[in-house]
């Protein structure tokens, strides 16, 4: 067969497969699920459509959505919805710090990863372990250590007998999971445990790629080290960097297991997150319609902040796009 | 390897390093070690421990401070068999499955988009804008995912089954696995491939017997991705499923409603299901950090 010609084809066998099901999977739903959004759907039809046949009139409902009355109705909806303005301040919290921590700490232990000593392979592997866990099961365990009752968990245990030890009048008792400011931090730790690793593993990969004479070159000049972490190591690390905040911030913009497990959302909507709350909008209370407006307030704060990291990273002239 | 040669010269250098730095080093990494190992020893004391031990504590060393019983874990694999393998083997499948879709559905498009151009008219996209476009989705909120997938997993009849779990996840893992195999395909020299062709093979046979061969460690990092993200996902497990496809996170999170919290047995749960993932990133840790570097450190 004529090379030209089956490249020609097959250049679409190859491409096809992939493109295919995100079109059916990703695309398809995407727009779907916008097209819900402006209507009043609920589980089992809409409210018009059952009003519609409580009083014996055709209305033609049907399987995609079709047939229900288009309405802006769960966007005005949103604008009042108190709940649904905590749980996205709530997000924000979680993207804003939990990249923060986990990049400051990924940083400082990748630097540490870097250097060379005795047991450095084991070691490296051993902190890539929180990632292993089920997100699940990190939430439990984190459960176990913030519970505040000193008989239970060793945390708690811990600071009774520090305090007893420092000889405090009143014992240090976090009430993690039931304070309103302590329960978000409780979820801020769980969540950089398991994903600190993550940094550190990426961070190292950009540090060792890091050519050995660029260092030597800056020594020769007299740089300490301070100089030469700031001036060498962080700019060269700032792609990378902005890459891998960017992946993260992304991802906890999902955040939903850990704090199914922990706090269930409250107290309060006190932890709630936006994945939660449409989670529970769509599936404990029934609201299709409604659901599907507040995960486009959720796309479009992810589109805002996506959009914001890669003109930053373009400007910083770091971040490849393609 | 290049690496090696710099960590000789390292570790040449290290011997020039002051004890202080040396001893603040020990101590940061002691530090973390603890702080990533303690949990995972707490949950392997807890599902040992009697339930009284759990909640009179905390008791830390084993034979000292409290008598380890083996008591749960023979739940676990005894009364409890049935279950446990089910969710178990649940998981198992819909991860694999969903891995295997991944490579082969990944390495083809990541070898199409690093071997041929593309141009589709219509939106203006070449190459990059295609590849951009199939890792974007990767980023998508799932949220926005979940009425859709609910009304047509029960359309389609797909609740609570295999496929529908093993298609959910290879949708989410296409993206990752196409942008690390575009660039470790980039980073392969074609003349291996055109030789091959100059001798007669087609497209699709020095795919498969030239270029698929020398990509091991590429494919075995979308692999391990794949597996992982499967293997722990939550949400669309705990949406799609209601009984008989229910995998490990989902088992593990309801234990909390079920019979009152029992910590003892969600341990020894908890440590079941880290099991096969730990195996699988102890056996290909460096394959882990390659296929990532090959990713992510060109930014």
């Amino acid at each position: 067969m004529n090379t030209v010609r089956e490249d020609r084809i097959m250049k679409r066998v190859f491409l096809s497969p992939a493109v295919i099901i995100l079109l059916a999977l990703s695309i398809f739903p995407l727009l779907w699920s916008l097209g819900i959004s402006f209507t009043d759907m609920q589980r089992g039809g809409s409210t018009i459509a059952r009003q519609a046949a409580a009083e014996g009139i055709e209305s033609g409902v049907g399987f995609l959505g079709l047939g229900f009355e288009l309405t802006g109705r769960n966007y005005q909806r949103l604008l009042g919805d108190t709940r649904l303005h905590s749980t996205v301040r709530n997000t924000m919290i979680y993207v804003f710090f939990g990249v923060c921590i986990q990049y400051s700490i990924g940083l400082g232990l990748a630097t540490v990863l870097n250097q060379p000593f005795r047991g450095r392979n084991i070691v490296r592997v051993i902190f890539l372990m929180p990632m292993m866990m089920t997100p699940v099961a990190a939430a439990y365990t984190g459960r176990m250590f913030f519970d505040s009752n000193p008989l239970r968990s060793p945390l708690a245990h811990f600071f009774r007998e520090l305090s007893k030890a420092l000889q405090l009048e009143n014992n240090i008792s976090i009430p993690w999971f039931t304070d309103l400011g302590w329960a978000p931090v409780a979820i801020l730790i769980i969540d950089a445990w398991q994903w600190i690793p993550f940094m550190t593993l990426i961070l190292l990969a950009g540090m060792q790629a890091i050519p050995e004479d660029i260092y030597e070159a800056a020594r020769v000049d007299g740089a300490n080290v301070a100089q030469i972490f700031a001036r060498i190591t962080l700019p060269i690390l700032l792609p990378i960097s902005l890459t891998v905040i960017l992946i993260r911030g992304l991802e906890i913009f999902k955040i939903i297991d850990v704090i199914v497990v922990t706090t269930g959302g409250g107290p309060g909507s006190a932890t709630e997150s936006l994945t939660l709350y449409i989670f529970e909008q769509a599936l404990s209370n029934g609201n299709y319609g409604y659901a599907s407006a507040i995960a486009y307030v959720l796309l479009v704060l992810v589109i805002i902040f996506a959009t914001i990291f890669l003109a930053t990273g373009r400007r910083l002239g770091g971040l490849r796009t393609d | 390897m290049a690496n090696k040669a710099k960590a000789k010269r390292r570790s040449w250098r290290s011997s020039r390093r002051p004890l202080w730095q040396s001893a603040l080093l020990y101590a940061i990494v002691v530090f973390w070690c603890f702080i990533v190992l303690f949990p995972f020893y707490w949950l392997g004391t807890t599902s040992v421990k009697r339930p009284i031990d759990v909640s009179r504590g905390p008791k830390y060393i084993p034979y000292r401070d409290f008598q380890p019983i083996p008591d749960h874990w023979d739940e676990m694999f005894g009364s409890q068999r049935e279950s446990t393998e089910r969710h178990f083997r649940n998981s198992l499948i819909s991860a694999i499955g969903s891995t295997i879709l991944s490579v082969i559905i990944g390495a083809m498009a990541g070898y199409g988009l690093s071997r041929f151009r593309y141009f589709w008219g219509r939106l203006g996209w070449d190459n990059d804008n295609i590849a951009f476009w199939i890792i974007s989705q990767r980023f998508l909120p799932p949220a926005i995912f979940i009425v859709p997938f609910l009304l047509l997993y029960n359309f389609f009849g797909l609740v609570d089954t295999y496929p529908g779990l093993i298609l959910a996840y290879t949708m989410f893992n296409i993206p990752f696995a196409v942008w690390i195999m575009r660039d470790f395909f980039d980073g392969l020299p074609v003349d291996l491939e055109e030789s091959a062709r100059v001798d007669g093979a087609t497209r699709w046979q020095a795919f498969m017997r030239i270029v698929l061969p020398l990509s091991a460690p590429g494919l075995v990092a979308v692999a391990i991705f794949s597996f992982i993200f499967a293997w722990n996902e939550y949400l669309f497990a705990l949406m799609l499923t209601n009984y008989q496809a229910i995998t490990m996170p989902v088992l593990i999170a309801g234990q909390n409603n079920t019979r009152g919290i029992e910590w003892w047995f969600i341990s020894a749960l908890t440590l079941m299901a880290v099991v096969p993932v730990i195996i699988m990133g102890l056996l290909l840790e460096r394959f882990i950090t390659r296929g990532l570097t090959a990713g992510a450190v060109k930014g």
